[in-house]
């Protein structure tokens, strides 16, 4: 207790400084000789010895001691699954505003709670960059994630000697993923999104094209496919690895219905050129597999009978979290996808690999409206304390972002503040300020806004002509639809090129610390379940 | 754009001034059309009670232009030759329509579901969307009698300081006719052609061929030189803030969109 002594005494010190002729310091017993301990830790009365009572620092003493008693080392290969979270778009200040958001829907202040992963024991920083862009889009840095190796934007999984939009150039240059390795060595595999299944995040964990917009036939140019190259939902469902992807969730059903047929939902036609109903080859392909569209078929099927199955919730993308409950086929939440998709992997005894995305954050952001990137963002923490309750200890969870977005925390907005709410700071006492923070102007801010997005202009709106903001105080900036101020006009807001987090718990998790390259957490999964050399292993 | 059912008509007069209907109407987008003064084109009886047909309007007075509305059961779409712009709706859902935005000239459409209207703050009203947004004005109007066409009306009274005459096709339940006079400046949408059900048809499935993009995605794209272009002459977003709560009703009253 070394430190605690001489913050003791430090604190003694200054006391002694400022406040001249005062008294005892409350200890139960004498006070405490400068460099000790005090008597019995329950001097708090004063807060002088604030080492014993103080929760912010006890609890961060509690911390360090836990960590200081682990010491890890899991060898090679000691994880037997391997779960991939992926927050599209989730950078930290999202992760931020979302433990705040979380917190204060409970009722609390909200800046102490902590998101599901936030608990996990091993964290680190992740430099996002592609091997041609400073900020990139989501599919080079999936493509790092799944493969350990960075490659140019807009390109799945193939290496960055390939042209974007070139299909012969990635011919032959096509790099293997965790999933595909996984499926070799005997796993089973999976792949759960709220964006659509041929999305750049998840197509890049079982396909390969050197465009990401390659989602179904039709979206392809002739050229391509006479080159050879193939769509991204006919590699989901031809994938040539093992026994199958075995469960694969999310949205994008058009892609994988024929320009003939009509959706069920919706009733637009499919997007596939080429007659294949790919949905139909599931079925037929895998006896033992099922096809569901909508949550009611969904939490009908036979996870233990049912061991390759298909969903696809929507047209296009899922719904947001906030707009779910209004779908009208309904939706299963990414908790409920996650839940059951460990149901059908779990039954294998050599391990499974799942990859779970909360893809909705990133579409949110680029539409300016940061409740529903919030929401979103709480959906995947629901996920990850599913997946944290029904995983075995053998299991490396990793959660983490594939890029982050212009998206911003400002002011001092005093502690509790709501966090889709006008800045109110503090006053001279340090409390809560009896109006709202003001600009340069005397106009009111929000906390969160964007640096650049469709959140600028007005329309016809009445504004402030000094500062061209609209009176905030005329709106309900915390509804749902808020679409937060934006510093630059844009019709879309961008994505941003710092450092999103990593956070790991499970055998190997200790590899995961500093900053680090996005290719390298392929290796720490590689290297946590040994995949390539379970994979070989089960080829001879 | 925001539409609601309380607003959609009450700003009339500046919408069309704006030439902000629907988004349709940009500033270059009035082709030179001589005005005409003669009657509106009246309907075949055979149209009574059709939901698939077409009607072209014609915009004549301080305003010119061309303006097609498309009716195919719980579709309507909006569709101005001039620029090649369309606003597509879908009510087959009528709690959660689709929206498709057309451009015709580069073959391209943007898609937007239930979730990207919601974040772009678009509540819609289906009666005033099939009514060329004439359903709510009409009730504010006096009925001043039979109109010149069968199954017409004819309604005029002031609204929102703007003088209205319409002629209203009890058939088709849409304006044959609407004239708008605002500070001695008349303007005036007249229907010039029926549009025979194979037109709209033939019209709506080209659009259906057309290279589509979902308005989530258009965030990952913006290297798309369409979608660039676009997203400069202002067609992407469009948006206030939060002028209507989640329910789709207006916050404050004091704001007109």
């Amino acid at each position: 207790m070394k430190l605690k002594a001489i913050v003791l005494a430090m604190t003694t010190a200054l006391a002694a400084l400022a406040l001249t002729g005062c008294g005892d310091d409350g200890d139960t017993g004498a006070t405490g000789t400068a460099g000790q301990n005090g008597a019995d830790g329950q001097n708090g009365a004063d807060g002088r010895d604030y080492t014993a009572v103080n929760q912010w620092y006890t609890a961060g003493q509690a911390t360090v001691a836990n960590a200081s008693e682990t010491s890890v080392s899991d060898p090679k290969g000691r994880a037997k699954n391997i779960i991939l979270f992926v927050g599209d778009g989730m950078g930290v200040s999202t992760l931020t505003a979302a433990r705040i958001y979380q917190g204060q829907q409970r009722g609390e202040s909200g800046e102490e709670n902590r998101l599901s992963f936030e608990t996990f024991p091993y964290s680190g920083l992740v430099k996002t960059y592609s091997s041609n862009q400073q900020t990139p889009d989501s599919a080079p840095t999936m493509s790092a994630i799944m493969s350990g190796v960075k490659t140019k934007d807009g390109i799945v999984s193939v290496s960055d000697d390939a042209v974007r939009g070139t299909c012969t150039s990635g011919q032959g240059h096509e790099v293997m993923t965790a999933l595909e390795l996984a499926e070799i060595a005997g796993m089973s595999t999976g792949v759960v999104s709220t964006a659509r299944l041929t999305h750049a995040t998840p197509a890049a964990t079982y396909s390969h094209s050197v465009e990401r917009n390659w989602e179904a036939d039709s979206n392809m140019p002739q050229a391509a496919l006479d080159a050879g190259c193939h769509d991204i939902a006919s590699q989901l469902i031809d994938f040539p690895y093992g026994n199958g992807i075995e469960v694969a969730l999310g949205g994008g059903r058009s892609y994988f219905m024929p320009s003939s047929e009509t959706d069920p939902e919706y009733g637009r036609a499919g997007r596939r050129n080429d007659g294949r109903d790919l949905t139909a080859e599931w079925t037929s392909k895998y006896t033992d597999g099922a096809y569901v569209w909508n949550r009611e078929q969904f939490l009908a099927v036979d996870t233990s009978s049912t061991h390759h199955l298909l969903g696809l919730f929507e047209n296009s993308h899922m719904q947001y979290e906030a707009d779910r409950a209004d779908d009208g086929a309904g939706e299963p939440s990414l908790a409920e996808m996650t839940s059951r998709a460990l149901d059908v992997l779990k039954q294998n005894d050599k391990g499974y690999f799942l990859m779970v995305e909360a893809g909705r954050i990133d579409h949110a952001h680029h539409a300016g409206n940061a409740s529903r990137a919030l929401q979103d963002t709480v959906a995947l923490s629901e996920a990850v304390r599913v997946a944290m309750e029904k995983a075995d200890s053998d299991t490396l969870i990793l959660v983490t972002a594939d890029h982050s977005h212009v998206f911003t925390i400002a002011g001092y907005p005093v502690r509790g503040n709501p966090i889709l709410g006008l800045v109110r700071g503090v006053d001279g006492s340090g409390e809560a300020a009896a109006t709202y923070t003001t600009d340069s102007n005397g106009m009111p801010y929000t906390t969160l806004g964007y640096a650049n997005g469709p959140g600028f202009g007005f329309g016809n709106d009445p504004m402030n002509t000094d500062s061209y903001r609209p009176d905030l105080n005329l709106y309900d900036v915390t509804d749902v639809d808020y679409r937060q101020e934006a510093t630059v006009p844009m019709g879309s807001e961008t994505h941003a090129g710092e450092d999103v987090a990593v956070y790991a718990r499970g055998p190997g998790a200790q590899l995961v610390t500093g900053s680090v390259e996005q290719n390298m957490l392929f290796h720490v999964m590689n290297y946590a379940a040994d995949l390539a050399a379970r994979a070989e292993a089960n080829q001879n | 754009m925001t539409l609601s059912p309380a607003h959609t008509w009450r700003n009339l007069a500046t919408l069309f001034k704006a030439g902000a209907l629907f988004g349709l109407f940009s500033a270059n987008a009035f082709a030179a059309v001589a005005a005409k003064a003669d009657s509106p084109i009246c309907p075949a009886a055979t149209l009574n009670g059709s939901q698939h047909f077409g009607v072209q309007y014609q915009l004549s007075g301080a305003q010119h232009g061309t303006l097609q509305l498309l009716r195919r059961q719980a579709q309507t779409a909006y569709f101005n030759p001039g620029n090649g712009v369309g606003e597509w709706w879908n009510f087959s859902v009528a709690e959660h329509p689709s929206f498709i935005r057309v451009f015709a000239k580069q073959q391209r459409r943007i898609d937007y579901y239930m979730g990207d209207l919601r974040t772009l703050n678009i509540h819609v009203s289906q009666p005033e969307i099939e009514s060329f947004a004439a359903a709510h004005l009409r009730s504010q109007l006096r009925h001043k009698g039979a109109g010149s066409c069968a199954d017409s009306q004819v309604y005029e009274g002031d609204y929102q300081q703007v003088h209205y005459r319409l002629l209203w096709s009890d058939s088709l339940q849409l304006p044959l006719q609407l004239t708008t006079e605002h500070k001695g400046q008349i303007k005036q949408w007249q229907a010039s052609k029926i549009m025979p059900a194979r037109e709209v048809d033939m019209l709506l499935s080209r659009w259906q061929q057309f290279a589509d993009t979902d308005y989530a995605d258009i965030g990952d794209n913006e290297t798309d030189p369409f979608l660039a272009q676009m997203i400069n002459q202002g067609f992407i977003e469009h948006s206030e803030h939060a002028v209507y709560n989640s329910n789709g009703q207006p916050m404050s009253g004091q704001h007109i969109h």
